[in-house]
């Protein structure tokens, strides 16, 4: 929800491009100061004075076909604030990788061609056979 | 040596004989049998599930061809815009999982700014979240309130109970899964899942919805 006056505020900081492109994904007009980028080319933005609470913090995804599951661990944890910092600066969030652990982020694969399709592993109930016929004594 | 003869002839017809069942058992084998774990007269291995990979273009990747097919891509995303942002959902909550989906219409995860609004009658909502254990007992006012839901329709199974039974799987009582009764969409794991990944079914909903041909599929008819 936005008042006209904070649209036009924050219309005159980002410029008519990013104002635009705001429209188009977020649906709301929104001037902070850029965190970092991911791997993957998100954007992170935070504003904590002006914008409502669990609203300072957003994202400008990359695709326009985007996914919440394509932000990385360490930033969804900023982003979901579990952390002040962003995973750039924590010192928590910059530890090794461990063995078992993926090497890199996979985001939700559903619907796309890496998509899980399950199959049954019982026995099928149904078997056919060939009849012999036996011959006439 | 007269200890040592005599085990030796005892066993030479037995071993003959064995030599004899496996060489005619080995030749039936390969005529009839393709895995050595089958045993004759028992139902056959299912059909291999690995056939050879067909590569067919996902709903996303097709290509438009001629004006008609620019026309009727919009159209449908015209209709699809109208599906997603207007999403009203049949609330079958059964069991805890109503809880979590309460707290999806709350302020925190507000819904309503997603065009979500919770109706009580089957025949104005176009998705049924089934939130909850299905006992065998609601199954048929399950598929009842179902069969009213106007079409287009969706379901999205929310929580391991209405996924496949969970906890109550070997009860008596309990339908293994919702998809026993109803054709489900999405299915949300989690006993029972947070409001946020309720959401975020719901979100994979959209992006289905996004991706329906409904005007193609009519053209192509």
């Amino acid at each position: 929800m936005s008042t006209l006056m904070r649209t036009l505020r924050n219309l005159r900081r980002v410029g008519l491009k990013e104002y635009a492109h705001q429209m188009a994904n977020i649906g709301d007009t929104k001037a902070g100061t850029m965190i970092g980028m991911d791997k993957y080319g998100n954007k992170f933005f935070e504003n904590l004075t002006e914008e409502l609470p669990l609203r300072t913090r957003w994202v400008d995804y990359k695709d326009h076909e985007f996914d919440p599951s394509q932000i990385e661990p360490g930033w969804h944890a900023w982003m979901s604030y579990m952390v002040d910092k962003s995973p750039a600066e924590d010192k928590l969030l910059q530890r090794q990788v461990r063995v078992w652990e993926p090497k890199e982020h996979r985001p939700t694969l559903t619907w796309s061609r890496s998509g899980y399709k399950p199959y049954s592993t019982v026995k099928s109930k149904l078997s056919a056979w060939t009849p012999v016929v036996k011959p006439r004594q | 040596m007269a200890l040592r003869a005599r085990p030796a002839t005892a066993l030479l017809p037995f071993r003959a004989g064995s030599a004899a069942f496996l060489s005619s058992s080995s030749a039936d084998r390969a005529m009839t049998m393709k895995s050595p774990a089958t045993i004759p007269g028992n139902p056959g291995t299912p059909p291999p599930m690995k056939v050879a990979r067909r590569e067919v273009p996902l709903p996303s990747q097709e290509g438009k061809k001629g004006a008609m097919q620019y026309a009727l891509t919009t159209l449908d995303q015209v209709a699809n815009w109208a599906r997603q942002s207007s999403l009203w959902p049949m609330t079958f909550g059964l069991a805890c999982c109503a809880i979590e989906m309460m707290h999806l219409s709350t302020p925190r995860y507000d819904q309503d700014r997603l065009g979500i609004i919770f109706r009580a009658s089957p025949r104005q909502s176009d998705v049924m979240i089934v939130a909850g254990t299905l006992t065998n007992k609601m199954a048929p006012a399950l598929r009842q309130v179902y069969d009213q839901m106007p079409e287009p329709r969706w379901v999205i199974s929310m929580g391991s109970c209405a996924n496949g039974g969970g906890y109550y799987h070997y009860s008596y009582s309990v339908t293994r899964g919702c998809d026993r009764i109803v054709p489900v969409d999405i299915y949300v794991p989690g006993c029972p899942p947070t409001a946020e990944a309720l959401m975020y079914g719901i979100f994979q909903l959209q992006k289905k919805m996004r991706h329906t041909k409904i005007t193609r599929m009519w053209y192509r008819k």
